[in-house]
């Protein structure tokens, strides 16, 4: 098992090592330095001064020189200071990693308290006009949009009906964000747990199972579940990343003060070095995850750890 | 007794916020939601109409400007420069408290100018205050500024934010331009939760000199919170539910937020943004002035306006827009190329062009403020006199960036034009734009040069007024930067019903000091 979990550990390191040279690479072929887009529209400053500020950033340094002193600092446990008023990038992270992760946990969790019960019922009357009903939900649900759902869900049950509040911070104001990346996330666990289960149920241990005279309810308690379950635990782990990536359209509605807005805010102004912060954070979260979800696949199936 | 009270509800409403958790606002605060955040609270750090606005409430200036944007006295009662303009001295108002309660003077000012001129960490905006040399306390009401060379665009500067007085107290507090922003504004930092919120209170010993606000005191309002909501529609429920009292509204939405008379539209004047053409003049076929006039000739900017953003944007004739020194429409309309597509057509065959053989060019616009659309009905009209334009829309990074390395690219016989914007206070904007080397190594000359040298040092306000309308003269009968509209973004305010007293300074301030809220 620690060999297992220590090349899975190696691993990660070395995704996240390569997405940060990636990323270093990608934000500096977008056009635009972040000075330039300081002193847009707006006189501010002389081109030598705009030039000074460039060197004083390291901007004027080639792409590699760059990543070097990113890495040089980040060995440091520095992220560096944003171009857009010199805070330290790490804070402003830390400030908003924690409303992200509350809002994906929240709607991983809303993903998997309807969307597994829904797959399973399905699957457990497949064929029927409930399996039908069922999944037919399920396809509307994948195919909302965040936004257009998000909008929806405001406009219902914070305008109309005046139940939450429209933006903010707050508990309540987790409900309709957590709500919207939630439901789309529990139609796709709805659709792979009912295919997943369905697959299991017509494999032969589970007719040998019925065979042997165990009642229903044990056998799809002892062995579909369990075995069904697996391809749904390694969703979940993909569904996690995608979650916090869809969180920045749904941050950006319910102004919801995560990583995902800044990040994007980053992006238009060409900040590099809360580019390069968030992609990192992102990284490690994602990684720490996957790392999680192959431990419980091998806690769940021994072939794995032995593999 | 009840001042204590607000400050303890506000610190825990700062401390509640702090923690992540949903703190109502109280009923005398007013909620101002926005797209976006400040980049910092420190006015040496940053450049964005964002971070202005908020600055203009915490900090003080030593001018102030009126509604047609001319500076008036402020914390600087009254000032006298030499001659040869190279020294001003200011004196300052008695009894001006910062928020720590030490009291505002010369000291303060000669701090601010001395961390604008910092060695190590200068302010981004250094260039603007101009050839500032030195900075003198005379006594604790006067300060003496002294330039290496005349510059005259320094008193506008010292009325805008830029040049917020920075109390020197800031020295030693912690965190400053984070989480500590002593000023002497009507409004004191509570808190700043970055990406979220900004909580302030009424400075209770407030005077204003004088600031565009009919109130000569405090804010009414015990608090003002500006929140981040970056989605449209979303300020516009908030809006709609009282979460919020003044919000920019979702453009579209506009006409019909006017019909219901739900909510009052406030549409902020003398914003000194200005949207223009602008050309890559380097190489064929804009290096040829007769195609630049043809593009200004087949555009008529007030159908176009009209029809995309009605009564909310008017046509511009000068370079500079409105509010700003040496605009005068008359005089401008008489250089500006009028549009008239018989006289385009005319140009465009002078130059070899047909309908087999267009002119082509690529229309650089930046997306957003439903400007793409207005660049889709000005691609129709270039299109009427023959001229083939490719619209590309982009973020503004990618625009500058693009506009610069197309101004620069002198091969090739595509043009490009872009419809840019610019924002400033003074005509020193032209300056930075068509003095050689140029903000986006743009056209340039060394008659242009030295007209535009001279803008610069003039000190009797008619010359310098005669010097600058050279500029706008030679710009316009040049085409080299044809005025299209003003204002041209983030000037729009949807606001409450109850909310009385909201008014939009000059430049795109916001001013909460006349503000009441009613039942």
């Amino acid at each position: 098992m620690w060999r297992f979990l220590s090349t899975r550990i190696a691993m990660g390191a070395l995704t996240i090592l390569a997405t940060t040279v990636l990323v270093t690479l990608l934000i500096h072929a977008v056009p635009g330095d972040p000075v330039q887009i300081m002193y847009a529209q707006s006189q501010g400053t002389t081109p030598e001064q705009i030039e000074e500020v460039r060197r004083s950033l390291g901007l004027d340094r080639s792409i590699p020189v760059q990543y070097a002193m990113f890495m040089e600092r980040l060995l440091q446990g520095d992220l560096g200071t944003t171009i857009r008023g010199g805070q330290p990038v790490l804070d402003v992270i830390l400030q908003r990693l924690p409303n992200t992760l509350v809002l994906a946990c929240s709607a991983m969790f809303i993903a998997i308290v309807i969307g597994i019960p829904i797959g399973f019922l399905a699957a457990y009357r497949e064929g029927s006009l409930v399996d039908t009903g069922l999944m037919i939900l399920a396809i509307a649900g994948i195919s909302m949009p965040h936004f257009w759902l998000g909008l929806m869900l405001l406009f219902f049950f914070a305008l109309e009906l005046g139940w939450l509040p429209v933006s903010g911070n707050g508990p309540l104001n987790l409900i309709l964000p957590a709500l919207t990346l939630g439901l789309s996330n529990a139609a796709i666990f709805a659709r792979l747990t009912r295919s997943s289960m369905i697959d299991v149920m017509h494999q032969d241990f589970v007719q040998t199972a019925y065979a042997k005279g165990l009642p229903k309810s044990l056998v799809l308690r002892r062995h579909v579940l369990r075995a069904g379950f697996l391809p749904v635990v390694t969703m979940m782990g993909l569904q996690f990343a995608f979650m916090m990536g869809g969180a920045i359209v749904v941050e950006n509605i319910f102004s919801w003060n995560g990583v995902g807005r800044m990040a994007v805010e980053a992006i238009f102004q060409r900040d590099y070095p809360v580019i390069q912060g968030f992609i990192l954070t992102f990284s490690v979260v994602v990684v720490v995850v996957a790392i999680g979800i192959d431990a419980l696949y091998a806690v769940l199936d021994p072939r794995i750890r032995r593999a | 007794m009840t001042e204590m009270r607000t400050k303890s509800w506000r610190t825990a409403a700062a401390i509640g916020l702090a923690a992540g958790l949903a703190v109502p606002a109280q009923a005398a605060d007013i909620v101002w939601a926005r797209y976006g955040d400040i980049d910092t609270l420190d006015p040496h750090r940053a450049t964005s109409t964002l971070s202005l606005q908020v600055w203009s409430l915490i900090y003080d200036t030593l001018l102030a400007v009126d509604a047609d944007g001319n500076p008036v006295p402020h914390v600087a009662k009254s000032w006298t420069s030499n001659e040869a303009g190279t020294e001003y001295t200011f004196s300052l108002q008695e009894g001006v408290m910062c928020h720590d309660g030490t009291p505002l003077d010369a000291s303060d000012v000669k701090y601010t100018i001395d961390q604008a001129f910092s060695e190590t960490t200068p302010s981004v905006t250094k260039g603007s205050w101009g050839p500032i040399t030195g900075a003198e306390v005379v006594d604790p009401l006067t300060i003496k500024l002294t330039l290496d060379t005349p510059f005259v665009a320094m008193i506008p500067f010292l009325a805008d934010s830029f040049s917020s007085i920075i109390c020197d107290s800031n020295a030693d507090a912690e965190g400053f331009g984070t989480t500590t922003a002593i000023g002497s504004g009507p409004w004191k930092l509570i808190s700043w939760t970055k990406g979220d919120r900004i909580v302030l209170e009424k400075n209770a010993d407030y005077t204003n000199f004088g600031k565009l606000a009919d109130n000569p005191g405090a804010p009414y309002e015990d608090g003002l919170i500006i929140a981040v909501v970056p989605e449209p529609q979303a300020r516009y429920a908030a809006l709609t539910t009282g979460e919020v009292h003044i919000a920019e509204p979702p453009f579209d939405d506009v006409p019909a937020i006017k019909d219901s008379g739900d909510l009052n539209i406030i549409v902020a004047e003398n914003t000194g943004q200005n949207v223009f053409w602008e050309f890559a003049a380097h190489r064929p076929p804009f290096n040829d002035k007769r195609a630049r006039l043809a593009v200004a000739h087949a555009t008529d900017a007030a159908t176009a306006i009209n029809l995309i953003y009605g009564d909310l944007s008017i046509p511009e004739m000068c370079p500079v827009s409105r509010g700003v020194f040496g605009n005068d429409q008359d005089f401008c309309a008489q250089y500006r190329p009028e549009y008239d597509p018989d006289k385009s057509r005319a140009l465009l065959a002078e130059l070899g062009y047909s309908d087999d053989n267009p002119l082509e060019t690529a229309l650089l616009v930046w997306t957003g403020g439903n400007r793409q659309k207005l660049g889709e009905v000005f691609q129709a009209q270039l299109a009427e006199v023959g001229i083939k334009a490719s619209i590309e829309i982009m973020d503004i990074g990618s625009l500058n960036a693009r506009v610069r390395q197309e101004n620069e690219n002198t091969e090739g016989t595509t043009g490009s034009m872009d419809m840019m914007t610019w924002s400033w206070y003074d005509p020193d904007i032209l300056y930075a734009l068509w003095h050689t080397p140029g903000a986006y190594r743009g056209y340039t000359s060394p008659e242009l040069d030295a007209i535009l040298d001279e803008t610069r040092v003039l000190t009797d306000p008619d010359a310098r007024k005669a010097k600058v309308q050279e500029a706008f003269r030679y710009l316009l009968e040049n085409a080299i930067h044809v005025p299209l509209y003003t204002p041209g973004w983030e000037w729009v305010f949807a606001v409450r019903p109850e909310v009385e007293g909201f008014k939009v300074a000059p430049f795109v301030y916001p001013i909460f000091s006349d503000v009441k809220i009613g039942g």
